[in-house]
């Protein structure tokens, strides 16, 4: 490797790597926030079968999942002026990413509380729970860890489907590596660069997916239990 | 305290329940036994409403109850009233056991959490449970789960505790400990339907057995008179082969 491209690398890395920080990663938590409360909703709505809201979650789903992302982002962000809706371009993001991943999360929540077995309901039935308690209480708690490595999973691939943003004028993490790429004329070193610092980021979620996914587990800790003798 | 008339249950074409009346008195303890598929536990779920009875009536305390058209206030009221222990336990996954027990007082009715604790202290150390307060289900053997469901159901302060086959999943080894705790609340006075495959329990505690088959009420009585002298063919057939078994297991 030539020194001139070590040198790009080198001043490049922290240039990449702040907009990373600063725009990329908020963009991912923001998004996928509201894919995640987006998702539960559309997901309680079918198991709770409220019927006009389950067909229009249905449809929702249907049409999300249907489309590509990056023809949704363009609709919010180029296509809604028309209508007289003009977002910034990061709001949009987060709203075209959200809905998008919401479509996605809906289906894990749905399979997660369907897999908390019937005789949970109906435990907290006959002990006097109603339906939303039901819910608060005992189903969604049990349902969470099931669908937590399949939201994790959206959430790492939401991380790299932000540098879809770029084309809609997000300076994010890709699009300042596109920058420099056009004016140094390296695009290579600066897109391999930039698949590095997302396979940094992708790596601090892995860890901290496996970290969390131990705290799930219901298991009152031995030693604490030998501690802690009832009086 | 508890009666059915004609009831009526069926799944799709199959019909289960084929017009029962059922009774049960205060502090009595009523085994009800029979052949798998014989309807005992949809009947015991109908009579909660886990299951949705076709036809039939349903008097409980001092109201009256028409079982296809009970209302959702009115089931929970009914429910209120009702202790139900499940053949798998059905312990909250999420919760620890003294989270278990008190679920019911805190959430549905309520009350205090000081209050709530003191009275699953008080279940829990009835059946032998009060050692094990911060445990989740997952790290207790299933006779322990079982005790744990029981107290909760008992902690509700039910006029009937119903129990759906509640040694069935455990290991043999681990039944006695189960049946222990429901023999002592039998001798409390507490009023009991337990469907039950163990022959042995409901020959000691039961004071009143009732034979199912096919959907029918077949035969009922005395513990005593049903077990050493059965009035029907069927029941005696029914006794000899599971004694049969009962005096292999013992």
């Amino acid at each position: 490797m030539s020194e001139r491209i070590i040198h790009i690398l080198v001043s490049s890395f922290t240039q990449i790597l702040i907009p990373g920080i600063k725009v990329t990663i908020p963009l991912t938590l923001a998004s996928f926030a509201f894919s995640f409360l987006l998702g539960l909703f559309l997901a309680i709505v079918q198991v709770a079968n409220i019927s006009i809201l389950k067909q229009a979650a249905r449809i929702y789903i249907w049409i999300f999942r249907g489309t590509p992302l990056i023809v949704q982002l363009f609709i919010i962000f180029f296509g809604l002026p028309r209508v007289g809706i003009t977002l910034e371009a990061f709001p949009a993001a987060v709203i075209a990413f959200g809905m998008n991943l919401g479509a996605y999360n809906a289906e894990v929540f749905r399979s997660a509380i369907q897999a908390v077995p019937q005789g949970q309901t109906e435990a907290a039935q006959m002990i006097g729970l109603n339906y939303p308690q039901t819910l608060i209480r005992i189903i969604l708690p049990q349902a969470f860890p099931i669908a937590f490595p399949s939201l994790f999973n959206n959430l790492i691939s939401l991380l790299k489907d932000t540098s879809l943003a770029s084309s809609i004028t997000v300076i994010e993490l890709f699009t300042t590596a596109q920058q420099i790429a056009s004016r140094t004329y390296e695009p290579f070193a600066l897109y391999c660069e930039a698949a590095v610092i997302y396979l940094i980021f992708s790596t601090g979620l892995t860890w901290l997916q496996s970290f969390l996914e131990k705290k799930l587990e219901w298991k009152t800790n031995e030693k604490y239990l030998n501690a802690a003798k009832p009086e | 305290m508890l009666e059915v008339r004609n009831l009526h249950k069926s799944f799709g074409t199959n019909e289960v329940l084929k017009g029962i009346d059922f009774r049960i008195d205060k502090g009595e303890v009523v085994a009800v036994i029979g052949p798998s598929g014989s309807g005992k536990t949809t009947l015991l779920r109908c009579i909660s409403f886990l299951e949705r009875a076709q036809e039939g009536t349903m008097q409980f305390g001092d109201r009256q109850y028409d079982l296809p058209h009970t209302s959702n206030r009115e089931i929970r009221e009914i429910r209120a009233d009702m202790g139900f222990v499940f053949q798998s336990f059905n312990l909250f996954r999420n919760m620890t056991v003294l989270a278990n027990v008190m679920e019911g007082l805190v959430t549905a009715r309520r009350m205090d959490k000081k209050e709530a604790e003191k009275i699953a202290m008080e279940m829990l150390d009835k059946v032998g449970m009060q050692e094990r307060t911060r445990y989740y289900p997952d790290q207790l053997s299933g006779g322990q789960q079982q005790r744990v469901a029981i107290a909760r159901a008992i902690a509700q302060n039910p006029q009937v505790l119903l129990f759906d086959e509640p040694t069935s999943a455990l290991d043999p080894e681990l039944t006695g400990e189960v049946l222990d705790v429901m023999k002592k609340l039998a001798a409390e006075g507490t009023t009991m339907v337990v469907v039950t495959h163990e022959m042995g329990f409901a020959m000691d505690v039961a004071s009143r057995v009732v034979f199912m088959e096919g959907g029918y009420i077949v035969e009922e009585g005395r513990a005593k008179e049903v077990f050493s002298n059965p009035k029907e063919e069927r029941t005696r057939q029914f006794l000899s082969r599971t004694m049969r078994d009962y005096e292999y297991s013992v």
